[in-house]
This record gives C-alpha cells, sequence and structure tokens, in this order.
C-alpha cells in the first residue's frame, strides 16, 4: 500500500487580510475539544483540572488559563468547557484524556469550527455592528468568553484584550461568517 | 424584547427560542393506571392565560440552558427567570 500522507487544508484558506492597523486574520493552529462534565462529577473533574492544570472549571462566560498557560479554557455552559491549545499530532482527545483521564467526557471540536483573530483599533467598531453583545471592558473583560449569534450565525467570541478578540463559528458556514466579519470591518475602515 | 439570564445577564431573545408552557417540566408517570388521560392532557390541555403565565425557553445562541420565564402576556413584562434544572431539582426531580 503507497504511504500518503493527507494534508490539513483551513476553512478559510489561511485568510489574512490587514485594513490599516486592523488585521483580521485566520487562526489554524488551535485544537478545540469539548469537556462536559459526567453526571454528578462535577468535584472529581474540578480536582483533577486543579491537579494537572492548576486551575478550577470555570464559570459560564469566564475562561481559565492553564498555570504554564498552555491551555486555555472557555466556560461555554454549565457543566461543560471548552480547551482551546495548540494543535500537535492528530489526536487533540488524547492531549486532554491522557491528563484528566475518565473524570470528563471529550470531543474533539477542532475541525468543527473556522477562527477568526481580529486585532487592532477598529475591532471593537466593527464589532458592535453585528456583536449582539456589549463588548465594553467593564461587561466585557479581557478573558471574557460568550456564545452569541452574528448574522445569524452561531459565534463564540473571547476577549484577548481590550482590541483584539477570537471569533469560532461552524466550518460549514465560514465563508458566510468571514464575508460578515469583513464587511463589517469593511464599512468602519 | 430582553431575557436576563440568570449567568449570563441579558440576552436578546433572538438568541432564545421558544418551547411551550413550563408545565412541560411535569412529565406523567407512565406506569400510573391513569397514565393515558395524564398523558393527554399533558400533551394537549393547555391554560390561555390574560396575565402571568411561565414558559420554557431554550438559549439555543448562547449556553444552551433551558429557562424557565415568566412573563405577563398583557404587558410583556417579565417578571422572573430561573434555569429550568433548578426548577425540576426544585419540584423534586432527581435531575
Amino acid at each position: 500500500m503507497p504511504d500518503l500522507t493527507l494534508t490539513a487544508s483551513p476553512p478559510l484558506d489561511g485568510y489574512h487580510k490587514q485594513f490599516g492597523d486592523t488585521a483580521l486574520t485566520e487562526i489554524g493552529d488551535q485544537a478545540l475539544v469539548s469537556i462536559a462534565v459526567p453526571l454528578g462529577g462535577a468535584d472529581a473533574l474540578d480536582s483533577a483540572m486543579t491537579g494537572a492544570y492548576g486551575t478550577t472549571f470555570p464559570a459560564p462566560g469566564s475562561t481559565a488559563l492553564s498555570k504554564d498557560g498552555s491551555v486555555r479554557f472557555l466556560g461555554l455552559q454549565p457543566d461543560q468547557c471548552f480547551a482551546l491549545f495548540e494543535l500537535a499530532g492528530n489526536d487533540p482527545v488524547e492531549a486532554i484524556a491522557n491528563v484528566l483521564g475518565d473524570t470528563g467526557y471529550y470531543t474533539d471540536q477542532s475541525d468543527s469550527w473556522a477562527m477568526l483573530r481580529l486585532s487592532g483599533p477598529l475591532a471593537v467598531s466593527a464589532l458592535e455592528r453585528i456583536c449582539p453583545l456589549g463588548l465594553a471592558p467593564a461587561a466585557f473583560p479581557q478573558g471574557s468568553v460568550a456564545r452569541t449569534a452574528m448574522e445569524h450565525l452561531g459565534v463564540i467570541i473571547l476577549c484577548e484584550n481590550e482590541d483584539s478578540y477570537v471569533l469560532m463559528s461552524a466550518r460549514s458556514s465560514a465563508p458566510s461568517f468571514l464575508h460578515a466579519v469583513e464587511t463589517s470591518v469593511e464599512n468602519v475602515s | 424584547m430582553i431575557i436576563n439570564h440568570p449567568l449570563l445577564g441579558p440576552r436578546d431573545a433572538a438568541e432564545f427560542v421558544y418551547l411551550g408552557d413550563a408545565s412541560l417540566i411535569d412529565r406523567p408517570d407512565w406506569q400510573s393506571d391513569t397514565a393515558a388521560d395524564d398523558f393527554y392532557e399533558y400533551q394537549y390541555l393547555r391554560d390561555n392565560p390574560a396575565g402571568e403565565t411561565r414558559e420554557l425557553w431554550f438559549h439555543e445562541q448562547g449556553d444552551r440552558s433551558w429557562l424557565v420565564v415568566t412573563r405577563n402576556t398583557l404587558t410583556h413584562e417579565i417578571t422572573k427567570v430561573e434555569l429550568a434544572r433548578d426548577v425540576a431539582l426544585a419540584a423534586g426531580r432527581d435531575r
């Protein structure tokens, strides 16, 4: 049998565009794994996370960074969070399961989401036209995360700092989502 | 319309979908002698109040939680929003 190597292609073909000092860039090197709490197993998972990552299970709306800074946990709903970390190899679930064991239920989400980073002085004014949530630092400070809808598409928005946001949307509608964000940035440029 | 989510704060109603009356939480016992009547009532019979009503809403474009929203059909005022899980646990359900 011939030795075949498959090359992964990112959902948005590695998109990058500058709008003055504001950049819209696809993030292609991150893995995303959902961690769900087994019924009645919240405390066990919490202590496994504390032991391995030095952080507790994040509440919805907040994020937690592992003590070595390599994994960011996004609190998206009660009893579930997403782990975001640098992709290495083909099995992101293994990277989490090796550490947390069977204290949680894990699902690889990496290929299901298109990720964009919008950063620069126009980021907030572009987002406030399509994002129904208030992004003022008082309401949505650094490290906040939320799941919402922009242009009718489900989006996870993560605040890295006051003018840098990570946006994730479904891979199947990624070009439409990119179009929405790109158009909004163009409209405020 | 804004729904004041108990965990996430005020969110636009466009993020939610409506299911129906909150009595849907109280699924009848299928082993009861009156199960047929109970399920008929559970499935089909609804009050249509002019005033306060309790409804189930699902935060689909958000944290995927089920909420019990107490709303006034005359004034559209929302007086109370609870997690359906808390309501079910308080009513004696095991989860």
